[in-house]
């Protein structure tokens, strides 16, 4: 079993164009995953990120997709994918669980963006330490000092420098690292050869600042090397240390700077990678107890614990699925039997691989902590393996919550229809937030999920990865229905028009449920219904739950108790006593006072301050409820909540609001009932449709 | 229950003294240890007049939205499901919409920043708060200058401000009554209440500082409870 110490699983975050192409390139050729460099096409940036996915078909491998692994330094490192778009789904939530630590890249020049504002607040909320390199350090208007100040303004991270450049925009010639006070050149071609020297005498002088004022900053995180500063002494592993304690305790991040493109900087970010970001048993992870309404527990690391198990990304391969898992807790041994806690099913770990440089190893056993992939196991992504039944956690909360919006999706052509859903089934396994299905009435497929961008990026996915071409219907949202008050039915099914007739009466009550879907009660006593026709009125009223009177939505929140009924000798049935039960349910519900629902999306929108008062009225205008502001330095984070058939095109007006200044960011919160007007409107359009 | 019987039954209005002269009432303080219920009562004061249907602003000073957010939910659950409230899920409607959060990370706050941020909100046409309550606000380092600003925007802006403030553990209490850090600053505050645990017991004493005489003689009716922190009037 490998040290576990010595493994990093790291993400690597960056606004687009800040080049994590070409730094993941130029890892992976360092750490000779790949032996030679291809540059990313189109050296002015433009199409740089389709180029990058071109590069990784031609390669063979997906440098951005699920993990890359590398070794560096006696260490493995596992590079793992961090969602490139930023709306909150499932997806972001499991990358942020299986990474340890992180890289952020900023451009030198374009600095701190509003992605990555996003995604460190994510990060933070994760809890994920991290390490910022600022790239491009040789483009005209590279100006690091800039960037580090926005680090500490708008990201409120205490972003020190601990790397001084030789030179910047076109004569950059190497970094002078501080904690050793050596100056570092790249040589050779692909600037693979280090050369370390002297400080040349024109920088000894920023440098002796630069050094102080990290010395002051890191020196919080060690008495023992505030004393060796205040003695003049503090070595080398002292400030290391200090350094990685710091980062560790997400209260020091530091800053590293380099070009990528120009083969500079990257072998020491890779060191720093080992030195300062943590290995697995250096942080926390928690695990929910489904037992005890999923209440937090924490992990222990220890391998000799029952496992616990996280499949974060599913891959198809030659040999069929690779299911790429972290465990956390336990061992992942070969001929095991491993459970999947979502499905309750037993399964067998057959072949256990961890990815190498270039081959695939087979290993017998993994410990706590480590990334390996397995093959032949049937299970979709996010799901939790654990030792066996009786061990009931979970990595990943169990509860899903039920799509909000959906689309229709028709293919172009033939071609496009079997692409189209290969690409479906793989995406409903990999997503558990995403459903499809095909409408009984148009015959449309449609496609379902938490939010319009979620929906855009696997429409996009869809032609990208699976060529699969089609054409996109207008969103629609997925309102509900449900009762208010409780109302009684009697009613009797006959129908005596030639052959065998039918009868059925049911008589009951639907009443309001607090909790839950949907429930069915059988009180009757003295068999006034015979036994075997009462799961025939269970079905009629499930069926009715379907399609609620009102506007055709779904129907919840009911509980459909029978008291009463009346049979016939010859002409009772299943589908009689079904029908009956649909007859008795549609008596009562208009009754029972339905009332409309709808999805109700938390927004955060941040923007420069100056434009807090346009953003709130536009949420206002939208029927959003403004839940308060956040106030960071010159941002605004506005939170509200938002029905989600106001949220369609929120973007473009949000932009020409505010200059393109602002962003947002949404998830669904809840359901609630819409307001009178609305539902008023909702019915008679409802009923204009049903007309047609 | 209807939502009047609520706000009647509710002793809390008694505490900001609104029966009195108007002037009497614009800034009060909550002290009290470390998690002896300051942020509890302060939710209290602004469901108070949330349930009135007037408007509140809750400034948070290095507390998150949603945790802040989350006071009023569970508060309002359990006032609502203790006496069984009618309409209770359309009454919290109509209390989010009145309610407006704004957080500050620590360190952060302004009032320079506040105020504009308050001048914003009217204007817009957002919100008109006509209570204001201030959690997290650091007393410690806290200049003399800000407090009286805020005291003029409780003026200009025509609303009560509560603070909460924690009381320094082991500091004896001095003269005046009005226990660190804030001492020195009574003369700000028309009112001031200390919240302090009774030993052996279910409750929570509020003891009235610095208060109208109508305040102080209401004020030894309450008791918080330490289970849900909410004013009981039957604890002995």
């Amino acid at each position: 079993m490998r040290d576990i110490t010595k493994v990093r699983n790291i993400g690597i975050s960056a606004h687009i164009d800040s080049g994590k192409t070409t730094l993941t390139e130029r890892i992976l050729f360092y750490t000779q995953r790949i032996h030679t460099i291809h540059e990313v096409r189109g050296k002015d940036g433009v199409g740089a990120k389709m180029d990058s996915m071109e590069l990784e078909r031609e390669r063979g491998i997906t440098i951005c997709s699920a993990a890359t692994y590398c070794d560096w330094k006696d260490h493995a490192v596992n590079i793992i994918d961090t969602p490139g778009h930023v709306d909150f789904t499932i997806e972001v939530e499991r990358a942020l669980r299986v990474l340890d630590g992180a890289v952020l890249i900023l451009c030198s020049v374009g600095g701190v963006q509003s992605q990555s504002i996003t995604v460190n607040r994510q990060m933070t909320r994760y809890r994920v330490p991290r390490v910022a390199f600022i790239n491009k350090c040789d483009r005209t208007g590279a100006n690091p000092e800039r960037v580090i100040k926005q680090l500490r303004d708008k990201l409120a991270l205490n972003a020190v420098p601990i790397q001084v450049p030789m030179g910047l925009e076109g004569e950059m010639q190497g970094l002078i690292d501080l904690v050793r006070m050596k100056a570092v050149y790249f040589d050779g071609e692909n600037g693979d050869k280090l050369r370390e020297e002297e400080i040349p005498a024109q920088y000894k002088e920023e440098c002796d600042i630069k050094r102080e004022e990290m010395l002051d900053a890191v020196s919080m995180f060690s008495d023992e090397l505030m004393e060796a500063v205040l003695e003049g002494t503090p070595t080398e592993e002292m400030i290391m240390d200090a350094i990685r304690k710091g980062t560790l305790a997400l209260e020091f991040t530091p800053v590293m700077m380099g070009t990528a493109y120009k083969n500079k900087g990257v072998q020491l970010l890779l060191d720093a990678v080992i030195d300062y970001l943590p290995c697995p048993t250096d942080v926390e992870n928690f695990a929910l107890d489904l037992d005890h309404e999923e209440a937090e527990v924490k992990v222990s690391n220890i391998s000799s614990d029952p496992l616990l198990a996280l499949a974060f990304k599913l891959e198809d391969g030659r040999y069929g699925q690779l299911t790429y898992v972290r465990t956390y807790q336990g061992t992942l041994k070969k001929g095991d039997s491993i459970v999947n806690v979502r499905t309750g099913k037993k399964a067998k770990v057959g072949r256990l691989v961890r990815m190498h440089s270039d081959d695939m190893e087979e290993i017998d056993e993994a410990g706590a902590g480590d990334i390996v992939a397995l093959f032949g196991i049937d299970c979709a992504s996010g799901d939790t393996f654990t030792s066996g039944s009786d061990y009931n956690f979970s990595m990943t909360s169990m509860h899903v919550p039920a799509p909000v919006i959906s689309l229709s999706i028709t293919p172009i052509d033939n071609k496009a229809q079997d692409n189209m859903s290969k690409a479906l089934n793989r995406f409903t396994k990999e997503d558990p937030t995403f459903k499809t299905y095909v409408d009984a009435e148009t015959l449309e497929t449609i496609i379902s999920g938490m939010g319009e961008l979620h929906l855009d990026v696997y429409v996009e996915r869809m032609k990208r990865e699976y060529k699969a071409e089609v054409t996109v219907g207008a969103p629609q949202v997925a309102y509900r229905e449900t009762i208010t008050q409780r109302a009684e039915f009697n009613y009797t099914h006959k129908k005596q028009t030639g052959g065998s007739g039918q009868f059925g009466r049911v008589a009951g009550f639907l009443e309001p449920l607090e909790e839950g879907e949907y429930e069915f009660v059988d009180k009757i006593v003295g068999g006034s219904v015979p036994r075997e026709y009462i799961p025939s009125c269970d079905k009629g009223f499930q069926k009715c739950m379907d399609k609620g009177a009102l506007v055709g939505a779904h129907v919840t929140g009911v509980r459909c108790t029978i008291t009463d009924g009346a049979s016939h000798a010859v002409d009772s049935s299943d589908i009689a006593f079904q029908l009956a039960a649909q007859g008795g349910f549609k008596e009562a519900y208009m009754k029972a006072k339905p009332m409309i629902m709808e999805p109700i999306m938390k927004v955060a929108a941040e923007g420069p301050s100056e434009f807090q008062g346009s953003i709130m009225g536009s949420l206002n205008q939208r029927r959003g409820i403004i839940i308060g502001t956040n106030e960071e330095e010159a941002y605004t984070v506005i939170e509200a909540e938002v029905p989600l058939s106001e949220m369609f095109g929120y973007s473009t007006d949000l932009r020409s609001l505010t200059q393109g200044k602002a962003e947002f960011t949404m998830e669904f919160a809840t359901y609630r009932q819409v307001p009178k007007s609305v539902a008023e409107e909702l019915i008679t359009k409802a009923q204009k449709k049903d007309k047609k | 229950m209807l939502k009047q019987d609520l706000i009647e039954k509710n002793p809390i209005r008694h505490l900001k003294g609104e029966s009195d002269a108007k002037e009497s009432s614009r800034m009060g303080l909550v002290m009290a240890r470390a998690g002896v219920g300051k942020t509890a009562l302060l939710v209290q004061i602004a469901l108070d007049s949330l349930l009135n249907d007037k408007q509140v602003v809750h400034v948070s000073v290095g507390q998150s939205l949603d945790k802040t957010k989350l006071w009023y939910d569970d508060m309002f659950k359990d006032i609502a499901g203790g006496c069984k409230l009618d309409n209770a899920a359309e009454i919290h409607d109509g209390i989010m919409r009145n309610r407006m959060i704004i957080t500050f990370n620590e360190s952060k706050f302004s009032l320079a920043k506040l105020e504009e941020r308050l001048h914003d909100l009217v204007q817009q046409n957002v919100i008109k708060p006509s209570c204001m309550v201030v959690d997290g606000f650091d007393f410690i380092d806290a200049d003399r200058a800000v407090l009286e600003g805020m005291r003029d925007l409780a003026k200009t802006m025509d609303m009560q401000i509560w603070f909460s403030a924690v009381s320094t553990d082991g500091v004896d209490i001095p003269a005046s009554g009005v226990p660190a850090p804030c001492s020195g600053m009574e003369d700000l505050f028309n009112t001031i209440v200390l919240l302090k645990p009774v030993s052996q017991s279910e409750c929570i004493d509020l003891n009235i500082i610095k208060g109208s005489a109508s305040v102080s003689k209401c004020g030894k009716l309450l008791k918080l409870d330490t289970k849900t922190f909410m004013i009981r009037e039957d604890c002995k």
